[in-house]
């Protein structure tokens, strides 16, 4: 079996056995739904409900003319109790619908409405936005937007990389719904016109390329990639160099280098918005860590705050642990337990004090190149970070610190602990604007 | 219940972090020294084991005084100023008088490093630095002989080592000891000069802990042997004699002062080489190694700047696809 990767990149302990071989399971509603008006990259929508109003299950409940934008929608059926600003997840506080559940139907019927054999691109195009379909691996752009190019696109490109620590919920998704998957993924390549669909998928889930194989075994337009597993193998632009071969010059979408990269439970979400018109309200996601007494992939109804996740998951001690939404390499520490989940929520992760250090304890640089070896980007975060820690944007942008993924490599082997993500997610709005005035 | 008073720890991602720190990796580098520093013990026996605990101290008390003065906190717990002591004790021969190691064990740490800015700062490497500024300071350094004496007939005869050392034996054409003993085990010159297999073993260790890479001493060592060679002489004595094996797997590889890339530690190590060769045959090969190590620190920030690699996002030339 061939395997495909990139350049850089380092073998990062996994730790996906608490959850890799359990099964996808219900978690029951909350109480109480926090939805955020903005859980896209992009214009937030305005609200269409206003406190006291009765919404339902599956009802739209905040919108935006915007084109770059995804409309949200009720996770349960219940009384609307508040729009206002809640902590959400992507840090600090935003515009949310919170909603108080009933004893209406608090599970969305599944029935067929449209024949998924004739669905055109426009008709897909309508049903991802009315559905609110975002990117669900993390990057949560709004994916209509990502199917209106008329660059011709060769290839679909499905994303089963999962390269984050922890996370198993893209794994079981790929073996327990393969078929939605692959119908999914033909759907979809169908509407945009692509000639075949590549399944990348790294080779520690054995079981789901050997699930996503049987089904396509028969098809020359459908193929599995096996990808070694490194991290982040699962970031687009690794995943598009290690799949395709093709580079991805900045700026470049990846439209224009003939291939569209979906998530795989994006795919399984579109299929399910366009052909039972059921809107993103739930999705899996992995709750672990190492003190969780009930580790696993539970379909959560967006908006659930974790609270309620992880007293589901049997999670008592929290003192001093960190608790993160998405994967440990990228996700968010969130300051508190009522922050709800989003559509690009992949994990509840917990760490408990001895497996992550606090931040301050970082020394200068001794360049000792660790970072320079594994940065997937080729580029020197040694030389960034010292830059970017006194402030000499200019300096720092000469070593091309604007193409940093911000995939967290770099402080992850890092031994003098210095937060290097941090220092460049805070340089990047300020060497905008030297870019900016530059013009 | 989880409760709302627990408190959570929030920090910037990624929130796991490899195991290595920067005081694992240095005291890595001093367990990987303790096999030359055992056969140095051997040879020479309480000398060797006083100047190394004499360097060390001073070290210690060096980066202490030093962080006082500038008002820092001790970075003791990462093991560069005790690493720093040992490798000065190391490049000097049995029968130092003591207060020179200490001198340049106060230059290196002092002077070489904390002055520079501190761990990470400093250009040139410590230990070198202060090894060779004993030799060029010597001339200053004269008198102080002279005051410490009688303290120097205190400490006993100094007979053990009064042999020539094989690299000036190399160098003045003499009948050289056989390879292998020279390999294994051979008292004369500096403590580290004593066992290159001592070394290699330490390297070797180093090597899995992955704290060093090939490329320093491998570009280091073929340039030293191709020219060598080309010069007509044994390449062999030339890598098993003098500072060779310290400064190719110990000193050139220092993280601090050594390129980033792989590319350039290939040409930092070939230049290095170049440089022993040059001192060697043409010069006096007296710590000729530790001149070019020193030399060529110098030039890191521009090999860095030169050997710079295309980001990945870098958009390179259009390649038709078949």
């Amino acid at each position: 079996m061939e395997v495909k990767t990139f350049q850089g990149g380092a073998h990062i302990p996994h730790f996906k056995s608490y959850t890799e071989d359990k099964p996808i399971t219900r978690l029951s509603p909350p109480k109480e739904v926090i939805v955020p008006l903005l859980q896209h990259m992009g214009a937030p929508c305005e609200p269409l409900v206003k406190e006291g109003d009765k919404v339902e299950i599956g009802q739209k409940i905040g919108d935006s003319e915007e084109t770059f934008s995804a409309p949200v929608h009720a996770s349960i059926s219940g009384t609307v109790k508040e729009v206002g600003k809640r902590t959400v997840p992507t840090g600090g506080e935003d515009d949310c619908i919170v909603i108080e559940a009933d004893d209406g139907p608090q599970e969305f019927e599944m029935k067929q409405i449209r024949d998924p054999q004739n669905i055109d691109l426009e008709e897909y195009r309508k049903c991802v936005r009315e559905g609110g379909l975002t990117g669900m691996g993390g990057a949560a752009l709004p994916t209509h937007v990502q199917v209106k190019y008329n660059e011709q696109v060769d290839t679909l490109l499905l994303n089963g990389a999962e390269c984050e620590p922890f996370l198993t919920c893209d794994h079981r998704i790929m073996v327990e719904k393969a078929e939605e998957l692959v119908r999914g993924a033909e759907l979809m390549m169908n509407s945009i016109g692509a000639k075949r669909t590549l399944f990348g998928i790294e080779v520690n889930k054995p079981d789901a390329i050997e699930a996503v194989n049987e089904l396509i075994k028969d098809r020359d337009d459908m193929e599995v990639v096996s990808l070694a597993v490194k991290y982040p193998q699962g970031f687009k632009s690794h995943l598009i160099k290690a799949a395709t071969g093709r580079d991805v010059p900045r700026g470049a979408r990846s439209a224009e280098l003939g291939c569209i990269v979906r998530n795989v439970g994006t795919t399984v979400a579109s299929y399910e918005a366009c052909v039972y018109g059921k809107p993103l309200i739930e999705r899996v996601v992995t709750v672990s860590g190492p003190k969780v007494t009930k580790p696993g992939n539970y379909i959560v109804r967006i908006g659930s705050p974790i609270s309620h996740i992880l007293k589901e998951c049997g999670v008592e001690e929290l003192e001093n642990h960190k608790v993160v939404i998405g994967g440990p390499m990228t996700g968010l520490a969130q300051p508190h337990l009522e922050v709800p989940v989003v559509k690009s929520s992949t994990g509840v992760i917990v760490l408990p004090p001895d497996m992550t250090r606090e931040w301050m304890e970082y020394t200068d640089c001794v360049r000792c190149d660790k970072c320079v070896e594994h940065c997937p980007m080729m580029l020197y975060p040694n030389q960034i970070s010292i830059y970017a820690e006194a402030g000499l944007h200019e300096k720092a942008e000469e070593w091309d610190l604007m193409d940093c993924i911000e995939c967290g490599i770099c402080s992850y082997v890092c031994p003098a602990a210095r937060p290097i993500v941090h220092w460049v997610q805070r340089a990047k709005p300020e060497i905008q604007k030297l870019q900016r005035s530059r013009k | 219940m989880v409760s709302d008073t627990q408190k959570l720890i929030i920090s910037p991602s990624p929130h796991l972090k490899a195991k290595d720190t920067v005081g694992s990796a240095m005291r890595d580098v001093f367990i990987a020294l303790l096999p030359v520093v055992a056969v140095a013990i051997y040879f020479y026996h309480v000398y060797a084991a006083f100047l190394i605990g004499v360097c060390l101290v001073t070290a210690v008390l060096t980066e202490l005084l030093f962080r006082k003065l500038s008002g820092k906190k001790p970075t003791l717990h990462d093991w560069s100023a005790l690493l720093t002591g040992l490798f000065v004790a190391l490049l000097f021969t049995a029968t130092t008088p003591w207060w020179k190691a200490a001198i340049a064990t106060f230059i290196a740490v002092g002077i070489a490093k904390e002055l520079m800015g501190g761990l990470g700062w400093n250009r040139f490497n410590p230990a070198l630095f202060g090894r060779v500024a004993m030799i060029l300071l010597a001339p200053i350094f004269a008198f102080v002989d002279d005051w410490f004496a009688p303290l120097a007939t205190y400490m006993g005869s100094v007979d053990v080592a009064t042999q020539a050392t094989p690299l000036a034996m190399l160098n003045a054409g003499m009948e050289m000891p056989p390879l292998g003993q020279l390999f294994a085990a051979f008292p004369g010159g500096a403590l580290s000069e004593v066992s290159p297999l001592a070394l290699l073993i330490g390297a070797a260790y180093l090597f899995y802990r992955k704290h060093i890479t090939w490329h320093i001493p491998a570009a280091m060592i073929v340039t030293v042997a191709v020219l060598t060679l080309i010069a007509g002489e044994n390449p062999l004595y030339h890598l098993f004699t003098g500072g060779m094996m310290i400064g190719a797997f110990f000193m050139a590889t220092d993280w601090v002062t050594s390129p980033f890339t792989d590319r350039g530690k290939l040409l930092f190590g070939a230049c290095i080489g170049i440089l022993v060769v040059i001192f060697r045959v043409g010069l006096s090969p007296t710590e000729g190694v530790a001149f070019s190590i020193l030399i060529m620190n110098a030039f890191v920030p521009l090999i860095d700047k030169a050997m710079k690699r295309p980001s990945f996002s870098e958009p390179r030339k259009q390649t038709q696809a078949s």
